[in-house]
């Protein structure tokens, strides 16, 4: 015999990515036409998306956008695109990203995100989103919306609830007058059935990787979160969410993980590096280290229908919308991963400090001493960004996650 | 255990290579600028090593560590430094639990646990500032030799203030300095105690507990040792060779075969 066995890869691919593969592109291909049609909003992540999809809105998201051009190892060329125009390196990157395809859609990934007609803009993940989108608005002449959400510290009183509240139903007016369009009860509570489904669905699978070996590694959760951040509530979703998890339990009853060798277990912590994804995670799967969970895609998992709990949709969305914890206290994301390390049983945790995103990387060193001190698990700090690669030193970053290892063996 | 083990750091300024037998007794030790070209720097090292110890190395195990690790082609392994230099200042002092040590372009934190692991650590590594490089840069301003910098430091009483946040707005203070008629003495007590501060806020990290040992060639510097132990608030307890620290623990992982 001649022919060489095929060395098996050390991470085992998902068959649920052609499915993901074809519905980003269909998101994609609805994003244009809605364009076309002059009813396109962008939005940042932590909007509360159900209601202009509710109201026949089409969307778009510029974070994800910025995913995509670090995907694409053209992070320093978009954002330079940014930059060449006056604005900062040190501005967030997906702001930057962002920024730069519009300036230069010919020269950008996919001729940039389709053109909107609205900026929906929520400030419960970080204070930029307001100034980047009223940059955007000055480029393109569309109008800012923006949904406000105070901070929380320590509970919801009730006149902060209230006026989470009134901004929603001036969202609607918004929506309404620039769109043409009206909000039924009915289409609301369709839109919320399926925001639902699709965020079970989505902890179902999160939930699978208690398992050892864990059925999903961190770069399967990144790129499978896309389409419940940015298509909650539409039909389009469920069947991938339900053919990912059917994927996740078989994994689950055969003992598959994701990774081949499953030697380390850890937390991750923060945005990816994009444009290292693969490089980083599977780099790390060759020597055994799994990530069964992370603080980013756990965040997304505020289900707007609960059995029981009455009727108002409304009260369901200010509930859900402000208590996103980047828009509470250090606590609760240090509750937040001291929880996953004890529930999905880690030995240690990688935090990212994304030069970017002050708000999700302010606190780390506090952070990390504390979940170390109430776990009993090291951790490490590792500095870079998730779209601009001129500002990750891959061999600083190797040394820390290496003396990281070693303390394991 | 064999009867030998080789350790070799390839750190950003210098390369040192370490030779023990099983009695931890080196045998043969070298350093050397590492230069552009770290593989130069390798072949040199294990020549000296060989030459010194008069014994064949093909049979020895061999550890590599620091920056230049990957590079070190006949190692066995390659182990970070910080758990190289956490097992060589063990194997030197085990009373030891937090290790600073101060390179050419990183500093490091280390805490170290009973059985000479590192349990905790930092890195500064962005920025110049608090490493060997902001000395020299200093050194340069002042028109003298980097070795006379500590000595010069020492003879002052009243240290100028200079920050302690980028070298280079650093060495725009020290020309500042020199252009008010600051004492060149006092200049360079300012430059090493905003050095000591900077290291010190990057103990204060892991926490300082003591015994405290500073290794790297910073930690030849007596100025620097002044001040860092001023600023700590203890003793500092350093090894005879600071800079084998790092090739040291690889040697000793070389002769256990466990890192």
């Amino acid at each position: 015999m001649t022919e060489k066995k095929k060395e098996e890869k050390v991470y085992r691919q998902l068959e649920s990515n052609k499915l993901l593969q074809q519905i980003m592109f269909q998101y994609m291909l609805e994003g244009h036409q809605a364009s076309e049609e002059n009813r396109l909003a962008w939005v940042t992540s932590g909007f509360p998306v159900e209601i202009p999809v509710a109201m026949g809105v089409g969307v778009s998201y510029p974070e994800q956008y910025g995913a995509v051009v670090g995907s694409q190892k053209v992070g320093p060329e978009v954002c330079g695109y940014a930059e060449e125009i006056g604005y900062s390196q040190e501005l967030c990157s997906y702001a930057r990203a962002s920024i730069g395809s519009v300036e230069k859609p010919d020269q950008s990934p996919m001729d940039g995100l389709p053109t909107p007609q609205a900026l929906l803009a929520g400030n419960n993940i970080c204070g930029t989103v307001l100034r980047w989108y009223d940059a955007v608005s000055e480029q393109t002449g569309a109008p800012v919306f923006l949904f406000d959400t105070p901070p929380i510290t320590d509970g919801q009183p009730d006149h902060h609830k209230e006026y989470v509240r009134n901004g929603l139903d001036r969202l609607v007016d918004f929506l309404g007058t620039t769109f043409n369009t009206t909000l039924t009860d009915e289409r609301m509570h369709e839109v919320a059935d399926l925001s639902s489904k699709a965020l079970e669905l989505w902890n179902k699978s999160l939930t699978a990787c208690k398992t050892s070996p864990t059925p999903l590694n961190c770069a399967d959760r990144f790129l499978a979160m896309a389409p419940v951040v940015s298509m909650r509530g539409t039909e389009l979703i469920i069947d991938f969410y339900e053919t990912l998890l059917d994927e996740v339990e078989m994994r689950v009853k055969e003992g598959l993980g994701a990774i081949r060798d499953e030697k380390i277990r850890l937390l991750w912590d923060n945005i990816p590096p994009w444009h290292s994804i693969f490089r980083f995670f599977n780099g790390l799967a060759k020597r055994g280290v799994a990530f069964p969970a992370d603080t980013y895609t756990h965040a997304w998992s505020g289900k707007l229908k609960i059995e029981g709990e009455g009727d108002d949709l409304f009260d369901s969305v200010v509930s859900i919308y402000s208590n996103v914890y980047l828009n509470k206290g250090l606590e609760a994301k240090i509750d937040k991963m001291c929880e996953l390390i004890d529930d999905y049983n880690l030995d240690g945790f990688v935090m990212f400090s994304v030069r970017s995103c002050k708000r999700y990387s302010l606190g780390q060193l506090v952070s990390k001493e504390i979940v170390s001190e109430r776990t009993g698990v090291p951790g490490v700090v590792i500095e870079g960004d998730m779209v601009d690669s001129r500002v990750y030193n891959e061999a600083q970053i190797q040394t820390r996650v290496d003396a990281l290892l070693e303390m394991f063996m | 255990m064999s009867k030998f083990g080789i350790g070799i750091d390839i750190g950003s300024t210098t390369a040192k290579g370490l030779l023990i037998d099983s009695d931890m007794k080196v045998c043969a030790k070298h350093i050397m600028l590492t230069g552009a070209a770290a593989s130069q720097a390798i072949d040199k090292i294990l020549e000296e090593l060989e030459s010194q110890s008069g014994l064949q190395l093909d049979d020895i195990a061999i550890i590599s560590t620091g920056y230049g690790r990957a590079r070190v082609e006949n190692a066995e392994k390659s182990v970070t430094e910080i758990t190289c230099h956490s097992r060589g200042v063990h194997s030197l002092n085990p009373e030891i639990r937090l290790l600073i040590d101060v390179g050419g372009q990183d500093s490091k934190v280390i805490r170290i646990g009973k059985k000479g692991r590192p349990e905790d650590f930092e890195l500064n590594d962005k920025c110049s500032a608090g490493t060997g490089r902001f000395l020299e840069v200093m050194a340069r301003v002042l028109g003298i030799t980097i070795d006379e910098l500590g000595p010069l430091a020492l003879q002052s009483d009243s240290p100028s203030s200079i920050s302690s946040t980028c070298t280079v707005f650093a060495e725009s203070e020290v020309i500042g300095h020199i252009g008010a008629g600051a004492k060149p003495d006092d200049i360079a007590a300012g430059i090493h105690d905003s050095m000591a501060t900077k290291i010190v806020a990057l103990a204060k990290r892991v926490k300082v507990v003591p015994p405290v040992c500073v290794t790297g060639g910073v930690a030849l510097n007596p100025a620097f040792r002044h001040y860092l132990s001023k600023h700590l608030g203890t003793e500092l307890w350093i090894p005879e060779e600071p800079q084998f620290t790092g090739a040291l623990g690889a040697a000793v992982i070389a002769l256990n075969g466990k890192s």
